[in-house]
């Protein structure tokens, strides 16, 4: 790699090289060197600023460190988003949704429903269905179980099939920990079998995972 | 529909494509049909009858050549009618290239067998001729990738038609050797062409790896999919190829094998969103 400052696994060492990164390759290379140093979180900061670089590949590794890092990143990349910058909120969309943390379900429902993006509206939807609710109490958690099952009910009718494919994901994620007599749990369940219909789903990979979702959750 | 453009009903696109004076919404209503695969009784004789517009390109208005009658080509192919064959077989001999690359791709999704003969008549004189560069375009003279995809979709796997595709994988533009490679894998199952695809995924170019991951996937070959995922393309790429896998899966077992490579592919598509 080429941004590299000596072998040094220092957070200080490789933030220092990362300034110093000029082209878009040593770029791709320093933020790669960030999330594989000693102390991660301290280079939330820079991983959150790559995702305004318009940068694919540099971001994508940025995604990946603040997705490792978790709930850590969640209040900098909540507060560092940015409605005038589409890439910048487009990426921090995914790593909110590979976090998982419930703290990003705001973002995620208005990403679903309104992105113009669908690769944005895919990761949105995958990540409703993957909230990590066990540390709350159970009326908040049903509260926002909720709010992510209507989310992924109006997902389903999304024009493109790939954010449909996601939508049958997030029922799945939804339901797989609920107990089968769960009322969401049969909510997810309802909202799959439709995606199982031809008449109502024209494509058939996202009526084939839907299937394989109704397997797994009826053999649990 | 996020990302649709300005909505219409049908009743407005049809509307539309019977006017002729303004052009651009002819345009617009043409791809709106398409892309809703319309059903309306009118849609594929007004499409017909945008089929025979010709126009000069207006460079000024961003619209290309002939662009109304490219637009209805392209629809009719979607349609999926098998009413606008014949009058797609005659745009394959139209003096402008791109529509006849737009009706080549049609004629492809309407598996139409009798548009055989036609492709490979353009194509016969070969890369050299069919395949040489323009001089006043960085088009080639005919759509080869087209028409090479097309004699694919359309699976009629004759000698005759395999020969005049063969000396295409040597063609000095990796997309038309890739969708050569494509059709001979798809009318002939042999692993050779799906090894050349293989090769085109790690192409230096961004562009090269795109076609080859689209190619992959437009034949289903599944023993591609460990190369997919290490692909460097974009995910949404990557997760058309891999549904490809899954749709038209062609390269592996049957039964209950398939079923677990099912949900084999499927889990590396999660994994991607």
């Amino acid at each position: 790699m080429t941004a590299g400052s000596g072998d040094s696994q220092r957070a200080a060492d490789r933030i220092r090289a990362f300034e110093r990164a000029g082209s878009a390759e040593e770029l791709v290379a320093a933020t790669r060197r960030l999330t594989d140093c000693d102390d991660p979180l301290a280079t939330v900061p820079q991983l959150v600023q790559v995702l305004g670089f318009n940068n694919p590949g540099a971001a994508v590794a940025a995604v990946d460190g603040l997705i490792a890092i978790g709930p850590a990143a969640v209040g900098p990349l909540l507060a560092n988003l940015d409605a005038h910058n589409y890439g910048a909120r487009a990426w921090a969309v995914r790593a909110l949704a590979g976090i998982g943390d419930p703290r990003g379900l705001d973002v995620l429902e208005d990403a679903l429903a309104t992105d113009v993006g669908p690769s944005v509206r895919r990761a949105a939807a995958s990540g409703l269905g993957a909230l990590r609710l066990e540390s709350l109490a159970e009326q908040e958690r049903e509260g926002i179980r909720l709010r992510c099952l209507e989310a992924l009910e109006a997902g389903r009718s999304d024009g493109e099939w790939v954010v449909r494919y996601a939508v049958a994901v997030g029922f799945e994620g939804l339901a797989l920990p609920l107990s089968p007599p769960h009322p969401h749990r049969q909510r997810a369940v309802a909202g799959l079998s439709q995606l199982l219909q031809p008449e109502q789903e024209e494509t058939l990979v996202v009526r084939l995972r839907a299937g394989v979702a109704l397997k797994r959750l009826d053999n649990r | 529909m996020a990302g649709d453009g300005e909505p219409i009903s049908e009743a407005e696109a049809l509307e539309q494509l019977r006017q002729t004076d303004d052009q651009s919404r002819q345009y617009y209503a043409a791809w709106w049909l398409g892309r809703m695969r319309s059903r309306h009784p009118e849609a594929v004789p007004l499409l017909l009858a945008a089929l025979t517009q010709r126009q000069p390109r207006d460079p000024g208005a961003g619209v290309e050549h002939n662009a109304v009658a490219r637009n209805a080509a392209r629809a009719l192919g979607k349609i999926a009618d098998a009413r606008a064959v014949p009058e797609l077989l005659a745009v394959l001999d139209d003096a402008d290239d791109g529509l006849r690359e737009a009706a080549a791709r049609s004629l492809g999704e309407l598996r139409a067998t009798a548009a055989v003969p036609l492709l490979i008549r353009r194509l016969a004189s070969g890369p050299a001729v069919a395949g040489a560069g323009r001089s006043d375009s960085p088009r080639l003279q005919e759509p080869c990738e087209a028409m090479l995809e097309a004699l694919g979709a359309i699976g009629e796997a004759q000698a005759e038609v395999l020969d005049v595709i063969r000396p295409f994988t040597a063609h000095e533009r990796p997309l038309v050797r890739s969708a050569a490679c494509r059709a001979l894998l798809q009318l002939t199952g042999e692993t050779v062409w799906a090894d050349e695809l293989l090769q085109l995924l790690q192409h230096p170019q961004l562009q090269v790896r795109r076609a080859a991951l689209m190619d992959l996937g437009a034949v289903g070959w599944r023993p591609a999919l460990e190369p997919i995922r290490r692909t460097f393309a974009e995910n949404s790429l990557k997760l058309i190829a891999l549904r490809g896998l899954v749709e038209h899966g062609r390269g592996s077992g049957s039964g209950s094998e398939a079923d677990s490579d099912d949900e084999a592919l499927l889990m590396a598509m999660d994994a991607l969103l």
